[in-house]
């Protein structure tokens, strides 16, 4: 009987989400790009250029590309350098997403910061591991948890019973959203992701960031999101939702795994990140209210 | 290493991270020493916050060491049972207790 209430509302939701409404619309070149892409003949410089039309849309990618929780070492100053340097899946996830993390900056400071931490630790770790591209696997560190902007756009209601699950029966988010509506913030947010014809690279580690070992590959980028998730939570910053640190996968650890000094290496790096992590935000802000 | 407000910065703080605009150009390398003129013209273009060296100021929402780890503490309860994690807060706390001392 309850199994299949569950199901039951995990179909419901599902269903909710085709006609997701509360969610900002995507910036109208979004759709432009998909199309843009198929074509052989386009070349980053033509693709750049067509972005660089969009002058707000450019300057908030221009800002994100240099910000600290890519670390990417040279200053970045076009789109189409951006294209070139850091892959176009990364910028087509920056345009996709912009708006919602315009959002998620004024409605939810502790996500957003949650998110910066995560992609800073991702992409520090992926370049520990010689991994290329370590800046995808910043931006999946940086999506992970879209799914809970999703509830929180979309479902106000059930949003609000879960946050007094979480707060009265100590619940994890997780657990919460699992009883709430059937299913929890990893799959909605692959559900949206989906729709963007997003690499697997960076669709699978959001939707196994919780279950690494689930992922059907890449289970290193899983394992590195993961773990991620766990450290930024674990050193306090930012928030996701609920107080504690999220279990473990052993065999997920077992992957990536790092002994003290290594660990001790990370957090020293981070702290200087963060710092910078927490001006970038105040910026993002305040140029928002300009 | 402190974040401050441009408006806390003070002559002779030194800078511990490069001043950068918005989109990355750098206006001021590390290193640098800072003078009410240098400070006036940061702001003037924009700049919100400097990266200093140390510790100069004491913020009055600052968290005593105790208090931290206490918070740490609160956030592994759920998971206290596992050894890797264990570890984990293990070497976080050491961390936080050397960052107190500097
Ligand atoms: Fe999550
Ligand atoms: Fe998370």
């Amino acid at each position: 009987m309850e199994e299949k209430d569950q199901n039951q509302k995990r179909q419901e939701v599902r269903a909710r989400l085709r006609y997701i409404k509360s969610l900002p619309i995507l910036p109208p070149i979004a759709s432009m790009l998909n199309k843009m892409v198929e074509d052989e003949e386009m070349t980053a410089v033509r693709l750049g250029a067509v972005i660089e039309k969009d002058q707000v849309l450019t300057s908030k990618l221009l800002k994100m590309v240099n910000s600290s929780f890519f670390g990417f070492p040279q200053r970045i100053s076009t789109v189409s350098n951006a294209i070139v340097l850091l892959g176009f899946s990364v910028i087509k996830t920056l345009i996709v997403t912009s708006s919602i993390f315009d959002m998620m900056q004024s409605s939810d400071v502790g996500l957003w910061e949650h998110s910066l931490g995560c992609a800073t630790v991702a992409g520090i770790l992926a370049r520990r591991r010689a991994i290329k591209n370590p800046e995808e696997v910043s931006t999946a560190g940086l999506i992970h948890d879209l799914g809970k902007v999703v509830i929180r756009a979309e479902f106000t209601k059930e949003y609000n019973e879960i946050q007094g699950m979480v707060e009265t029966r100590r619940l994890s988010m997780m657990e919460a959203e699992l009883e709430c509506i059937g299913v929890a913030h990893p799959e909605i947010g692959g559900w949206l992701i989906k729709q963007w014809n997003l690499p697997d690279r960076l669709i699978l580690p959001v939707l196994y960031h919780h279950n690494p070992e689930g992922s059907p590959e890449f289970r290193e980028l899983s394992a590195i999101v993961h773990f991620s998730d766990i450290l930024i939570r674990a050193i306090g910053f930012g928030s996701g939702g609920d107080l504690w640190v999220p279990p473990l996968d052993h065999q997920a650890w077992e992957r990536i795994k790092m002994g003290k000094g290594e660990v001790k290496d990370l957090l020293n790096e981070l702290d200087e990140r963060i710092i910078e992590l927490q001006d970038f935000t105040i910026q993002m802000q305040q140029t928002k209210v300009k | 290493m402190q974040s401050l407000p441009i408006s806390l910065a003070a002559p002779g703080m030194v800078l511990a991270k490069a001043v950068k605009t918005e989109d990355g150009k750098v206006l001021c390398g590390p290193g640098v020493e800072l003078t009410a003129e240098l400070i006036n013209r940061l702001s003037k273009s924009g700049i919100h916050v400097a990266i200093v060296k140390g510790h100069p100021i004491h913020m009055p929402d600052e968290k005593s060491l105790a208090e931290l780890i206490k918070e740490l503490e609160a956030r592994f309860e759920r998971v206290k049972d596992d050894p890797v994690l264990r570890a984990l807060m293990r070497v976080i706390a050491e961390h936080m207790i050397e960052q107190s001392k500097m």
